[in-house]
């Protein structure tokens, strides 16, 4: 009953949000926290289902960001033309990095991850054709409707709810299909789940290159909506941890735990910086950082946690 | 009517006017967005420090201060006496926050003006936001290029560009050869984010096209935690004259790793940024004397001026100006004068205020031949002079010889 | 150029031995306890600045310094484990990860809030000037946190194969249940391996402050190479970080000489990389 009254309430809450919360900032407010739930919920994939900690994610973030600008500097096109580009470099990269780091277990995986982001955006910041250390940026002044560049956040706030919509439609029908629970048998046990003729190393590289491929529409809607992007803003391990923090945050593995955490952490950010920023002492992330030990501490599986798995048994009692 | 009488009219019509002015704008709102944490929070901090002393200069009466516009006089004496209030930003250092911060100043916070935000790559982003809502950005210290190409009307540059640095340098190179020096061989040593690598290019191609020989050019990171490779480097090939592109924490390492395996170039240039930050004169000045570095500005003899807002500054923050905070403060001070000059909080009017600025020398702390800007926003009297690191921890103007306060020390002393 | 090929492979070793002692905390914890910490750069940010306040306030010089920076940090790391670390440990992988990065944002921001935010360096004389030895020169600094980084490395990897409280904290990093069964406490052990821990990373960070600067974001700068160092080794090997440490100091010195700075990381993470696919368990790591 409450379930099923669940998601009407909150597909009316993201809808009607930026006509009541209608100031520039709010709306701007909203858009970012869908833009960031964006891409959390696309390290959730691997990192949350499959459970493969990925600290490197902003490999294919960039890739994404990296991609859209760049086919704006040299093609021309608008920006978001580029997302075709930067989904497919973010798949070849995952393929390449994937094969020799995703039969790493636990933390060797993720220091690998660490590893070939830093070395991406090293790498990046040295050629000149991706802008070297300057960054690429998109069109100034917009030329047409398609370079997407709104004054208003208005434009932004749908198109990416419209995009979250589709990736967490994507997300569970993963999650119910035959991918699914190979990822889940291979998060319990990945001896048990090969011993059980799951394959293993494929479903995991099949979860990795879908979940960068995701993290690229994310990065592309960024380079959009900011018009800019050097190898610290794209490139840079903070992009990872984010995208960690906000799924870990609302509940890894659930379909709704990055947007939960996203919801928490974005106007966080944004209010403490905005309240607190101006005095220069850094308070903002004294209290950020408190914020995200105080969950972590009373709640270390995510703030979504206990309710799925309450439902859980109650429908397992049910059915018996 | 006696002429007592009179005067009395004439001081309550212009009281009237006051009051009026006060009404319609009892405080006028800039925004400032700086880096107040992260990485680059050093600078952003002292940069909030120098712009607060000038509003301290602007909303109270300082006739010590001579020509500074509104220095005279409490308040904006255009809008009625109005206060100036500013509204600081923390831009974390990351493009996105310059940027939302941006907006949420413009729509929230209805300030008129905006100044920021240190790193190009924010200043871009935050900028960007500006111009589309028609608000003037004036920035007094990014220096990357691309910043006024982009067509923008809003968006103005108070501060010298790389190519105005390179022409320094390479003057003073030919100056000094003319002196006796040997020039031959010319070393570049840059960090490789935005700043490094857009000087090094510059400054490269400038001395390319005047004849002078880049034989080595030694790029690094940052953060990086350790250089003795690249002073190995240096050490192998044993430039004339090594110039230095640096932040604080990569000066601070050359600078200690210089002395321990024992490297000293004949003529050794830096600039600014790391090199000229107080806390690396304080940390590791002694043991980098005779280092070149460019800067617009200067501390000046006691009583003048640019003496007294360095000792207002001082105060507040516990150091000296330098190049970057006095620039960062002199870029504020132009954006206060146009909107004094406006005499209005429209921003179209403040634009149009800042298309007409045309201050002299002796409005300014900066050693500017003055401020005008171009078509593109970019101020063309933007001009720096060469300086030098000499008896303990004081930078000294040594070149062009009429703002020089002391001759020029060659061979580079170190330690 | 000989010479000077000398000097590069002696300023890699130091280097090296630097990464080690920075490390090995590090690699301590993570060994006993499975848990990645995030905050590790930021006890060593620490660490110097405890160096820094004995130097400014006291007027003393490393023989001070590293002692007190010892205890601090140790007190630190305890009071961490009882207050947040013990509670995260049994939570997933991720919760660890978010507890400690937000743990390192408050030490990172607590610093910059109590010292604010200029570089700060300890005075050359501390610990005085160079050593020509023969045609190459070595900072003293460095040296002394070489052959510390050494006497660390040695010291833990003896207490912890060699001692009854060693055999017991391997016992508890091995299966916390049945050595409860055995009548000792995970609790206190893993409290002294976070004590341990934070000490050698608080003796680490005191000497670092000896030729490196001070700042509060220090800790981000240091964090990845420990991170890399201690993976490389083997997670919870001592003598593999100090492997590793060395390994990668050389490395980078050598290839910053003769390939050039900016790609010496790129070496470092791409040799990094390589040497997991080939040893997916570090270099001196147990399966």
């Amino acid at each position: 009953m409450m379930k099923r009254a669940a998601w009407p309430i909150a597909s009316a809450v993201l809808l009607g949000y930026p006509l009541i919360f209608s100031t520039p900032f709010q709306q701007r407010l909203g858009a970012l926290i869908l833009l960031y739930a964006i891409g959390a919920s696309a390290w959730n994939i691997v990192g949350g289902y499959a459970g493969l900690i990925s600290v490197g994610h902003a490999v294919f973030f960039g890739c994404g960001a990296y991609g859209a600008l760049a086919s704006y500097q040299y093609l021309g096109l608008p920006p978001i033309g580029g997302l075709p580009i930067g989904v497919a470099a973010s798949i070849g990269i995952a393929a390449i990095v994937g094969i020799p780091t995703l039969r790493l277990s636990g933390h060797y995986f993720s220091m690998a991850t660490i590893a070939v982001a830093e070395l991406v955006r090293l790498v990046v910041s040295n050629s000149e054709w991706l802008g070297g250390a300057q960054g690429l940026s998109g069109p100034p002044v917009p030329r047409t409707l398609l370079d997407l560049s709104f004054v208003s956040a208005l434009p932004y706030y749908y198109v990416f709810l419209g995009v979250l919509a589709a990736m967490l439609a994507l997300t569970r029908q993963m999650e119910r299909s035959r991918i699914g629970y190979y990822l889940r048998a291979i998060h319990d046990s990945e001896r048990a789940a090969r011993t059980l003729g799951v394959p293993v190393s494929r479903y995991k590289l099949y979860a990795y290159m879908m979940s960068a491929a995701l993290t690229a529409v994310a990065g592309a809607l960024y380079a959009v909506m900011f018009g800019f992007v050097d190898p610290e803003s794209g490139l840079g391990i903070l992009i990872s941890i984010k995208m960690l923090i906000m799924a870990a945050l609302g509940g890894a593995g659930l379909l709704l735990g990055p947007l939960a955490g996203a919801v928490i952490l974005v106007p966080l950010e944004e209010f403490s910086n905005s309240l607190l920023g101006g005095v220069g002492a850094g308070v903002t992330f004294l209290v950020y950082g408190a914020i995200i030990v105080v969950i972590a501490r009373l709640q270390p599986g995510g703030l979504l946690r206990p309710i799925p798995g309450a439902l859980r048994k109650r429908s397992a009692r049910a059915k018996s | 009517m006696n002429p007592t009488g009179l005067a009395r009219l004439l001081a309550a019509a212009a009281f009237g006017l006051a009051v009026t002015g006060a009404a319609f704008a009892q405080s006028v709102k800039v925004g400032a967005i700086y880096p107040l944490s992260g990485v680059a929070a050093s600078v952003g901090v002292y940069a909030k420090a120098a712009i607060e002393v000038a509003t301290d200069i602007v909303n109270n009466d300082h006739p010590e201060l001579g020509d500074l516009p509104l220095a005279k006089g409490a308040g904006l004496t255009g809008l009625g006496g109005a206060k100036l209030e500013v509204v600081f930003a923390d831009n974390q250092g990351t493009p996105a926050a310059g940027q939302n911060q941006a907006i949420r100043l413009i729509t929230e916070e209805k300030v008129v003006a905006i100044n920021g935000a240190y790193q190009s790559g924010i200043t871009l982003t935050a900028s960007a936001a500006a111009e589309r809502y028609g608000i003037p950005f004036l920035t007094g210290d990014s220096v990357a290029a691309n910043l006024t190409e982009r067509g923008f009307k809003w968006f103005f540059r108070t501060t010298p560009i790389a190519s105005d640095f390179a022409r320094i340098y390479m003057e003073f190179l030919k100056d000094m050869k003319a002196k006796g020096a040997r020039i031959d061989s010319i070393a570049i040593v840059h960090e490789n984010t935005e700043y490094g690598t857009s000087v090094a290019s510059v400054v490269t191609s400038t001395f390319k096209a005047n004849g002078l020989n880049i034989t080595q050019n030694i790029p690094y990171s940052a953060n990086a935690t350790d250089v003795q490779s690249q002073v190995l480097q240096l050490k192998d090939k044993k430039p004339d004259v090594l110039i230095f592109v640096s932040y604080t924490a990569d000066a601070i390492l050359y600078a200690k790793t210089m002395k321990s395996l024992d490297y000293k170039p004949p003529i050794m240039i830096a600039d600014d940024a790391g090199f000229s930050d107080p806390s690396f004169v304080a940390a590791v000045g002694n043991i980098v004397q005779g280092v070149f570095n460019r800067s617009s500005w200067s501390v000046g003899a006691p009583g003048t001026k640019t003496y007294l807002v360095n000792d207002m500054y001082k105060k507040k923050s516990g150091v000296d100006l330098d190049d970057t905070t006095a620039r960062i403060m002199q870029g504020f001070m132009v954006l206060v004068d146009a909107i004094n000059r406006a005499g209005s909080t429209e921003p179209a009017k403040i634009q149009a205020a800042l298309r007409a600025t045309d201050l002299k020398p002796s409005q300014l702390i900066m050693g500017f031949k003055g401020v005008k800007f171009d078509e593109k926003g970019q101020n063309v009297l933007a001009s720096a002079l060469v300086i030098q690191l000499q008896n303990g921890v004081n930078y000294v103007p040594v070149w062009p010889k009429d703002q020089a306060a002391a001759e020029p020390v060659l061979v580079y002393k170190g330690w | 150029m000989s010479s000077t090929f000398i000097q590069v492979i002696a300023s890699g070793l130091l280097l090296g031995a630097v990464y080690a002692l920075f490390s090995s905390g590090l690699t301590l914890i993570w060994g006993m306890m499975n848990v990645i910490n995030f905050a590790h750069g930021d006890f060593v940010m620490l660490g110097m600045y405890v160096a820094f306040v004995v130097w400014t306030v006291m007027g003393g010089g490393p023989a001070a310094a590293v002692p007190i920076a010892a205890l601090v940090l140790a007190s630190l790391g305890i009071v961490c484990y009882f207050v947040l670390i013990r509670h995260i440990t049994r939570g997933p992988m991720l919760a660890q990860i978010l507890g400690t990065f937000g743990l390192a944002l408050l030490l990172r921001y607590s610093a910059f809030w109590y010292f604010g935010t200029s570089f700060r360096t300890l005075p050359e004389t501390l610990v005085g000037g160079t050593l020509p030895i023969g045609p190459i020169r070595i900072e003293s600094s460095r040296l002394l946190a070489g052959v510390v980084a050494l006497v660390v490395t040695v010291c833990l990897h003896l207490l912890l194969t060699r001692t009854t409280l060693g055999s017991r904290m391997l016992a508890v990093a091995e299966d916390a249940d049945a050595a409860e069964l055995m009548g000792i406490r995970p609790d206190r052990m893993q409290a002294i391996a976070w004590g341990l821990a934070a000490a050698a990373t608080g003796i680490a960070g005191a000497l670092i402050a000896n030729f490196f600067y001070v700042a509060p974001s220090v800790g981000e700068t240091l964090a990845i190479v420990a991170f890399v160092t201690v993976s490389l080794g083997g997670f919870g090997s001592v003598p593999g970080a100090l492997a590793a440490g060395l390994l990668i100091g050389i490395v980078e010195q050598v290839s910053a000489y003769a390939i050039g700075a900016i790609y010496k990381d790129i070496v470092v993470y791409a040799l990094f990389v390589l040497a997991l696919w080939l040893r997916p368990v570090g270099l001196m790591g147990r399966a």
